[in-house]
């Protein structure tokens, strides 16, 4: 019942400022539009400089996939941000204080917000995408279900994920520099996975099965982009694809480390007394 | 049902700090760091009873904000046990904070995109409150704290005071026991000042709440504070009914207003007599005389200066038992001027 009461709150608080700053809601939105615009167009008109490898970018499939990547890798980099700067900031203005001053725990705080949080960026990422895709001729097959549940799997793959790091910058406030390298390259890896990169050695295919976001991005561009249809033309469901069972297992995994790390380094925090403060 | 509301009982916490270093001065190396350890805490016991404001009194990193920090859950103490309400805040912190509200930082403890009111129904259900109660606790509070008029402006566009009567608001919106403030008039202006520390009184006394306050201002735990424990580098080195810490050391100063300012030395030898100084004020010379408390002794050193006096052909004009402050107080306690150690605490000891 807690989680759900500090949801609402959390819930009314972002409808609050979003509806307060609509225009900054707003310009955020079309400026994500233009961004990624600007981006395929000059991943496009850039073709003659780097030659036959980017042909691909030409064909609207390929654009959508870059678009999807780009808003899954968004997703990512907002979602592990929420435990990182968010944190960092939350800290810096004294409200971090009285989050954990809440007798709900920060754990269900922090879960409640990036869960928010993350559903205002699904929706708002839901129409861009389609914009994007809509203006480059490409299309998106939709699947309600495996949607749903891919983007449940990979939020908490990737808030597990967050956990475990955010854990880090309560105790060590400056790993939040570092994590934004992270977040980074989690970015790049959800724009660029495919399922191609993961014919590779299996030196350079565990580490990234590894990584929360890879097989959360394969899953989508699969159901999204290809409609669930495989390499040899059959309709093969995205819970029989072999990155589906890598996502669950990382979901599991991620959570557990995460939540596990947080409540330890919670704890360390309070003897060191940085908990709450920058 | 112990008296006490909250107790701590043998409190040590000691914090590691690194100070970045180019040479050390013991070892004569270069070094990157050093780390210092800082005790935030020694051996501290005290108890807040209900319905009594307590009032922590020290220079900046003398351990104030540590000692809050513990009653809350946010610093978890090396050795001793904190107690609200009879519960153990290590074993039940979730439970404690149902019955503790913090204003740390007050001014910016508030969501500032928000409203008062819309940050008081936030703040609510994060402490479990809702629907109806909440509603009526937040119009009520900001009504009380003095607030409804500012109640649908955005924060952001709040005075400093109205910010930290927020926080106070936000604090009280569980309806908590116990209520802790971290220097809850730093920075105000006199009339914002003047009226939290009267709704500071008025819900302790209202309400029975128990309230700890920490301040290095001597003036808000004088005028605030039921009891005072005086906190120096960790060390609570006094704990007593406010009167009480006053009186202790009223009767030990006495001022004699003269003609003419004799020579402080010519004192020193006079039974009973502990230190003498001059002064010159504004109604003329002063000399300032530090006497023993007992009160044998002490007449007798009284009669002893006047008679000095008189040999020395100096005309008395008034004698006066000097009323204390708590800055003198600190001063005598601790053996050194509160600025003072709050400029050493600046310097390299930083507890909290």
């Amino acid at each position: 019942m807690g989680f759900f009461l500090v949801m609402k709150a959390e819930l009314v608080r972002t409808w609050i400022v979003m509806r307060r700053y609509w225009f900054r809601t707003i310009t955020g939105m079309i400026m994500g539009y233009g961004m990624l615009m600007v981006m395929i167009a000059g991943f496009i008109y850039s073709r003659p400089m780097v030659g036959s490898a980017m042909s691909k970018i030409e064909d609207p499939m390929a654009a959508t996939n870059f678009v999807l990547g780009f808003i899954i890798g968004m997703f990512a980099f907002g979602v592990v941000g929420m435990f990182t700067q968010g944190l960092q900031g939350m800290a810096t203005t004294g409200v971090l204080e009285q989050l954990c001053m809440s007798p709900h725990g920060l754990i269900t705080n922090f879960m409640a917000q990036t869960l928010v949080a993350s559903v205002t960026s699904i929706l708002s990422s839901s129409v861009m995408v389609f914009m994007v895709t809509f203006t480059v001729g490409g299309s998106l097959h939709w699947d309600t279900l495996a949607v749903v549940v891919l983007l449940t799997l990979t939020f908490f793959n990737l808030i597990g994920f967050g956990f475990m790091v955010g854990g880090l910058v309560l105790v060590f406030k400056q790993v939040g520099q570092v994590a934004f390298i992270i977040r980074m390259a989690l970015f790049g890896l959800a724009v660029f996975a495919r399922e191609e990169v993961m014919r590779q050695a299996w030196f350079i295919t565990i580490p990234l099965h590894l990584l929360p976001v890879t097989d959360a991005a394969i899953c989508l561009k699969y159901v999204l982009i290809k409609g669930q249809v495989d390499a040899a033309g059959e309709h093969l469901s995205v819970f029989q694809h072999p990155s589906f069972y890598w996502l669950v297992a990382n979901c599991f995994i991620w959570t557990s480390i995460g939540l596990v790390v947080f409540r330890f380094m919670e704890d360390y925090s309070r003897s060191k007394g940085t908990l709450g403060t920058y | 049902m112990s008296e006490y509301m909250v107790e701590m009982e043998h409190i040590d916490k000691v914090f590691k700090t690194r100070h970045v270093l180019q040479l050390d001065e013991e070892t004569r190396r270069r070094r990157w760091y050093k780390v210092n350890k800082v005790h935030a805490a020694a051996d501290i016991c005290f108890g807040i009873r209900r319905g009594e404001i307590f009032g922590l009194l020290g220079p900046n990193g003398a351990g104030k904000t540590t000692a809050v920090k513990m009653v809350s859950g946010l610093v978890r103490p090396d050795k001793g046990r904190v107690m609200v309400d009879g519960l153990d805040v290590e074993k039940k912190r979730r439970q404690i904070l149902e019955k503790v509200g913090v204003v740390l930082e007050g001014t910016r403890t508030s969501m500032w995109p928000l409203t008062p009111y819309e940050n008081l129904m936030y703040y609510g259900n994060l402490k479990n409150v809702r629907g109806g109660v909440l509603k009526g606790r937040a119009h009520d509070l900001l009504d009380f704290i003095g607030l409804k008029e500012k109640k649908n402006t955005e924060v952001r566009k709040l005075s400093r005071g109205q910010k930290q009567k927020l926080a106070i608001c936000i604090a009280l919106i569980a309806d908590p026991n116990v209520l802790l403030l971290d220097e809850p008039t730093t920075g105000l202006d006199v009339q914002s000042s003047r009226a939290i520390k009267d709704r500071i009184i008025e819900m302790t006394r209202q309400h029975g709440r128990s309230v700890l306050v920490t301040t290095h201002d001597m003036h808000v735990a004088q005028e605030l504070c039921d009891r005072i424990g005086i906190i120096n580098k960790g060390v609570l080195v006094a704990c007593k009914p406010t009167s009480e810490l006053l009186d202790l050391f009223s009767d030990q100063v006495f001022s004699f207003k003269v003609n003419t300012l004799p020579d402080s030395a010519a004192f020193g030898d006079l039974p009973g007599v502990l230190g003498v100084t001059t002064e010159q004020s504004a109604d003329g010379p002063v000399l300032m005389v530090k006497v023993v408390s007992e009160e044998a002794l002490r007449s007798e050193a009284i009669y002893g200066v006047t008679e000095r006096l008189r040999g020395l052909g100096c005309r008395m004009v008034s004698i006066n038992q000097r009323q204390q402050n708590l800055e003198s107080v600190f001063l005598q306690i601790t053996g050194e001027p509160l600025q003072d150690a709050e400029e050493k605490d600046d310097s390299g000891t930083d507890a909290a």
